[in-house]
């Protein structure tokens, strides 16, 4: 019995060819990526191309009306270079000590097991919470962040009510947390380095500095590449900072590309998709256009 | 060329003595290195520091006492106060819900789907990978405002299913599975379909099992996606019952009942699940997590 239902096929089977239902299966997937991605995707070129009414709905084609009024106001222009600022000065200050942090642990050291899970706490932060805990460093009232800066002689800036120091303050916000991924990938980073060409670099005679600089940074490039651009692109999204520290503030100056599309599609005032869908747009192919750098430069890594 | 090799030889001597040296006795450069190392943990553990402390002692405490506040002011007040201006536990089941569901979903809907990537042969194939690649480029934010009209019009605002299900199947997941599936080898495989076995349980009895730490890797990062959503989740939810943990802590920080101290006691809330996940499985995140990322 066991024998004859395993050599004739059943016809649930035979329905779907030799393959059995073995490609159904990416179905789910494929259509779930469909409807929440690609056909979002879609819609968000079409809003862009309209305006809305008061509830947000598209009214009528206007072509590229929206994507003119956003490129030729100084606000939008401002955004644009604030998103790149904060993601930047977040992404280099991550990566540097990350890197740094990396390195020096990599050999033995009093207390390296403590000092690694130390360094990768950070992680454990989302970018809510880790916005919440320099809500409470920053807080303008109690200022803890400065009292203890006060400990080192430096006198700290009131850090969220002014332009300059807002900008610094989402900064080091993000560079903290995003410090954690880093550490972690830059430890994989420093692991996975062949310990004879480390050995040899020694036998030359490089140590300490020298062997870290033209040997073992070089030989990690490839993954520095992949922390720089991955931070980029995550700093290019930067919210929940602005969300709970500053509101975009003062006076805008820490407005970022997609806290100006939650402004725009859900803040207090009229909706207006067809502008909100331009930022997503432009963050799309900002997005897209590192991306595809990131292919081209890692192209070029694995064939030289 | 005698004294040439005789001078090579002197100098590999001392390049072994020197290597000997440096092996037994701590080098001047290991006790900077140490000093360095300690400087920078001390800049990355402040904030974590400072937030665990104040919020087990009264609101400025820090400013009356310096950096180490006296035990004798030990309190719980702050997670008191906490408490009672948000459902913090009601936010808390909300996001083992959201993280619960959309971690299993992605799980299954990815390895179904690296599946039929990998081991049948079909015509779009390709196609279809190409597609998950794709959606890896696309970030998250930037296609919000249609799944809010979708999500919302069905009516399905402030429940949990709201919040995870735009994230039901994803492009990472996918990928990390099907890259490791592809590393198992066919003969596996056909040996199984041989036997009989469908296509269901090879996946789940002998090609999952085959691919564990890459599996693992997948499900921690979806986990974390879940547990760390904060855009999405403000967005289609606005009654403090229906939030998760983490929109509803940074709720409690802009709030002004709330001081320091408060915000403090919701940060350490918030992060004790991670905290714990990163003390206990450091290791893993590197050689799993980071070492997957790379890949």
């Amino acid at each position: 019995m066991r024998m004859g239902t395993r050599i004739a096929p059943t016809p649930g089977r035979h329905r779907f060819g030799k393959n059995g239902i073995g490609p159904w299966l990416v179905v789910p997937a494929i259509a779930l990526l469909l409807i929440f991605v690609i056909w979002p995707l879609i819609r968000t070129v079409q809003l862009s191309t309209y305006t809305s009414d008061l509830l947000g709905n598209p009214t009528r084609f206007v072509g590229f009306d929206n994507y003119i009024a956003l490129f030729s106001s100084p606000d939008f222009i401002r955004t644009v270079f604030v998103t790149i600022v904060i993601a930047l000065l977040g992404m280099a200050m991550a990566t540097t000590t990350a890197v740094c942090a990396a390195l020096l642990l990599r050999s033995r050291l009093l207390g390296g097991r403590v000092f690694s899970i130390v360094f990768s706490l950070p992680f454990a932060y989302s970018a809510a919470s880790a916005s919440v805990v320099f809500a409470g460093l920053f807080a303008p009232s109690v200022g803890i962040l400065n009292v203890i800066l006060g400990y080192f002689g430096v006198d700290g800036p009131d850090w969220l009510t002014n332009p300059f120091s807002a900008i610094w303050a989402i900064a080091i916000a993000t560079a903290w947390y995003e410090f954690g991924f880093a550490f972690l990938v830059m430890t994989a980073a420093v692991r996975g380095l062949a310990p004879e060409v480390i050995e040899a670099a020694q036998l030359d005679g490089a140590g300490g500095l020298r062997l870290a600089w033209r040997v073992l940074i070089p030989l990690m490039r490839p993954s520095i590449l992949f922390l720089t651009v991955t931070q980029t692109i995550s700093g290019l999204q930067t919210f929940a900072q602005i969300q709970v520290l500053t509101k975009g503030g003062p006076a805008g100056s820490t407005t970022t590309f997609v806290y100006r599309l939650y402004q725009l599609a859900f803040g207090n005032g009229v909706p207006d998709f067809g502008r909100a869908s331009v930022i997503a747009i432009v963050l799309v192919l900002l997005v897209t256009l590192i991306t595809w750098i990131q292919f081209r430069l890692f192209g070029r890594e694995k064939t030289s | 060329m005698s004294a040439l090799q005789l001078d090579s030889l002197s100098s590999s001597a001392a390049d072994s003595a020197r290597h000997r040296k440096r092996v037994r006795l701590p080098r001047p450069g290991s006790i900077v290195r140490f000093f360095v190392v300690l400087i920078i943990a001390a800049i990355i553990f402040l904030p974590i520091y400072v937030s665990f402390v104040s919020a087990f002692t009264p609101n400025g405490s820090f400013i009356r006492q310096g950096l180490f506040p006296s035990l004798a002011d030990f309190t719980l007040k702050n997670f008191d106060t906490a408490f009672n201006a948000i459902p913090i536990v009601q936010q808390y089941l909300v996001s083992i819900g959201v993280v619960t569901l959309q971690t299993a979903a992605q799980i299954v809907t990815g390895a179904l789907a690296a599946y039929a990537l990998v081991f049948p042969k079909w015509r779009g194939r390709g196609v279809a990978f190409a597609l998950v690649l794709v959606t890896l480029a696309i970030p998250g934010e930037a296609i919000v405002i249609p799944n809010y009209e979708l999500v919302s019009g069905i009516g399905l605002r402030n429940t949990i299913l709201a919040v995870a299900i735009p994230f039901l199947a994803a492009g990472y997941p996918i990928f990390l599975m099907r890259q490791a599936f592809a590393a198992v080898p066919f003969e596996i495989w056909e040996a199984a379909k041989l036997d009989g076995s469908g296509d269901i349980r090879t996946l789940f009895s002998i090609i999952m099992p085959a691919c564990k730490p890459q599996v693992t890797t997948a499900i921690m990062w979806s986990a974390l996606a879940a547990w760390n959503g904060f855009f999405w989740p403000l967005l289609i939810t606005d009654t403090a019952d229906s939030r998760t943990i983490q929109v509803g802590i940074s709720q409690l920080a802009a709030s002004d009942a709330a001081n320091p101290a408060v915000i403090f006691a919701g940060a350490v809330l918030v992060v004790i699940p991670t905290i714990i996940l990163v003390i206990v499985a450091q290791r893993f995140l590197v050689n799993g997590l980071a070492r997957g990322a790379l890949r």
